[in-house]
């Protein structure tokens, strides 16, 4: 296998559950040696993804191909891809270092006493987990549960292991850590990590490319920059949870919408007309103000502070939700009035337009 | 203000459970020491003794009481027992495990499965004796018609306490175990099994001790020789002796220690975990 081909490759999957379709013919595949996130809400299909990789599921249509093998109908456990779930799922009834030795002594690979030993001892003290070897899942924090579950599939030597939310049933202060953790451990190794998540700025701080999953497709694939500043489309921005989007009418190089006529230069394709501008790059003014651009009244409704920044939540006048993202480092925030009208404005340069018009 | 009114209402409630629990077996324990071989089974006891047990086990001079006829009903009922509580938890363990996945008529099999608890005991007996003898044409025996009759009655019983089990059996860990590439039997054999293993006990007990003292289905089913309540039966027809109250003594304590023995291996499988628990507390 050189080094250029993809560890592992979908083609045309297609994965129905009555009349709902999971995955809708995607196609997707990683590069050997990488770490991928998949961003995807909940619904998109993500689980239903790694599944099928994994060899839990078997697709409705299309083939998956491993390290340039076809394995679509292989049984899971001959696959040799590793899972580690959200829930960690180590085996309650055996030690930490049982449940790291689990797929040595029972596996078809034949592997001798010491050498187990030896192979599950590196594995512990990668993860940092020397020490608990003799205790029970049960005796232990989510955090190293999340290191057993990694080390019992890593000693195994995978070539690809399918992360499916594997930070989710963390508190937020470890998750921090095992997020640079899982990176530095998977640098250690010849190992493509397909990580599966719902919060985008775990996809976007995790993964050397990031996917983006929705509604059974992959609708956007790139290096997390380019996913972040420069979304394909209205969804992606959605998912990114870091844009106000707005609804209107583009027509002749103008977008029409709740912020009053602004002409545009750049339209990407998609579904339906959408504005998207940055929460960061959102400002608000005192009415009366000169503003840089569109002007879009809006009612003060809360604050929430977030350390190094400050969120302000506006309503406009048909009642949507309007976020701005002051940046501490920026100086003090302005002081707003709750319930009073102060109008939003940007540059138009740094707005996203998406449009049915650029289709065609 | 509530508890004033709750608490002794509740309080005669346990009393009056625990009185019908436990009252009839004090009685006949009480009883079974009447003295021998002229006392009869009712009170008052003319003097405590211990002749009816010596009676039961042979111990006593000859009289005109016969020894009780129930020595090869015992060890036919017990290997009855035993049988069927291997037969029906194996096949209790597989057809849960089967239910797991969807699968054409579940429902329908369902309803068949537990239709074996609730059909009328007597008729289930009777039908299994005329199948046996006008359909089939094969003699009746407690090892094989009865044996059936058991099965088919105490096999739902397995199977529900299992589908519970399972119910609440996390599936990732089995997938866990096929990851990391053992194959589906062995991961049976290595975590399903011991993770079922409380479940698998309890269906068990559940199997032996409904089999052990079954008497409808038995009675039409199991054809010449007698399994243990058909002989104890048998004896009232004549006429009642304490040494049925002994006998009835001496099978609580068995049944006594046969749940001990459920319950020591439960906290056995329970406690390996906690015992290494308080280990690590002292260290």
């Amino acid at each position: 296998m050189n080094q250029s081909e993809p560890v592992f490759r979908l083609e045309n999957v297609t994965r129905r559950y009555g009349d709902l379709t999971a995955l809708d013919s995607i196609n997707f595949e990683a590069p050997r040696n990488e770490y991928l996130s998949l961003l995807g809400p909940s619904g998109s299909g993500k689980t239903c993804l790694l599944r099928i990789i994994a060899g839990f599921e078997k697709p409705d249509e299309g083939k998956v191909y491993f390290q340039g093998k076809d394995i679509t109908s292989l049984p899971a456990h001959e696959r040799g891809i590793g899972f580690v779930f959200q829930n960690f799922a180590l085996f309650p009834h055996l030690s930490v270092f049982e449940n790291i030795a689990f797929g040595f002594r029972n596996g078809t690979m034949n592997v001798d006493a010491s050498e187990i030993d030896k192979r599950v001892g590196e594995a512990v003290e990668m993860v940092g987990l020397a020490g608990l070897e003799d205790r029970n899942p049960e005796q232990i924090s989510g955090g190293q549960k999340q290191r057993v579950a990694l080390a019992r599939t890593l000693v195994m030597q995978p070539k690809l292991v399918l992360l499916d939310e594997p930070l989710g049933a963390l508190d937020a202060n470890l998750r921090g850590r095992m997020q640079t953790e899982l990176r530095m451990i998977r640098e250690q190794l010849d190992v493509t990590f397909l990580h599966v998540t719902g919060s985008e700025t775990e996809a976007l701080a995790m993964g050397d490319t990031v996917s983006v999953l929705d509604s059974g497709k992959i609708i956007q694939t790139g290096a997390p920059d380019e996913i972040y500043n420069d979304p394909s489309s209205s969804d992606v921005a959605l998912f990114l949870n870091r844009f106000n989007l707005f609804e209107g009418k583009l027509e002749k190089g103008s977008f029409a919408g709740p912020f009053g006529e602004v002409a545009v230069k750049k339209v990407q394709p998609n579904d339906r007309d959408m504005y998207a501008i940055r929460y960061d790059r959102t400002k608000a003014y005192k009415k009366g103000q000169t503003v840089p651009g569109p002007a879009l009244p809006a009612k003060f409704l809360a604050s929430e502070y977030l350390g190094s920044s400050i969120i302000f939540l506006f309503e406009t006048v048909d009642r949507k939700q309007v976020e701005i993202d002051h940046h501490l480092s920026f100086g003090d925030p302005d002081e707003y009035k709750v319930g009073e009208e102060y109008v939003l404005s940007w540059d138009p340069a740094q707005a996203l337009v998406f449009g049915k018009e650029a289709t065609q | 203000m509530e508890s004033k009114v709750l608490k002794p209402v509740l309080a005669v409630y346990v009393a009056a459970f625990i009185l019908f629990l436990y009252g009839p077996f004090f009685v006949l324990a009480i009883l079974s020491f009447q003295q021998g071989p002229e006392g009869g089974p009712q009170f008052p006891i003319i003097e405590w003794s211990t002749y009816w047990y010596r009676h039961l086990f042979g111990f006593t001079p000859p009289s005109r009481i016969a020894p009780l006829p129930v020595g090869e009903a015992l060890v036919r009922s017990l290997t009855l027992a035993f049988m069927t509580m291997v037969t029906a938890t194996v096949l209790g363990v597989m057809a849960a495990q089967a239910f797991r996945r969807r699968f054409k008529g579940k429902g329908l099999v369902f309803y068949l499965i537990v239709l074996g608890m609730m059909v009328p005991g007597v008729l289930t007996g009777l039908g299994t004796s005329l199948l046996a003898n006008n359909v089939i044409g094969i003699e009746r025996h407690w090892w094989s018609t009865a044996f059936v009759a058991h099965v088919v009655y105490t096999f739902p019983f397995a199977f529900l306490v299992m589908l519970a089990i399972l119910n609440r059996f996390d599936n990732s860990v089995e997938e866990a175990s096929w990851a990391l590439g053992v194959s589906p039997v062995r991961t049976f054999r290595k975590v399903t099994f011991p993770l079922i293993f409380p479940g698998v006990l309890s269906a068990m007990l559940f199997a032996f001790t409904l089999s052990f003292d079954e008497f409808p289905r038995t009675l039409f089913a199991s054809g010449r020789d007698q399994t243990l309540p058909l002989a104890i039966y048998g004896t009232f027809s004549v006429e009642i002796h304490p040494n049925i109250f002994a006998f009835g003594v001496m099978t609580t304590l068995f049944s006594f220690a046969l749940l001990s023995v459920y319950g020591i291996l439960m906290a056995l499988s329970v406690r390996r975990a906690k015992k290494t628990a308080m280990q690590e507390d002292i260290v």
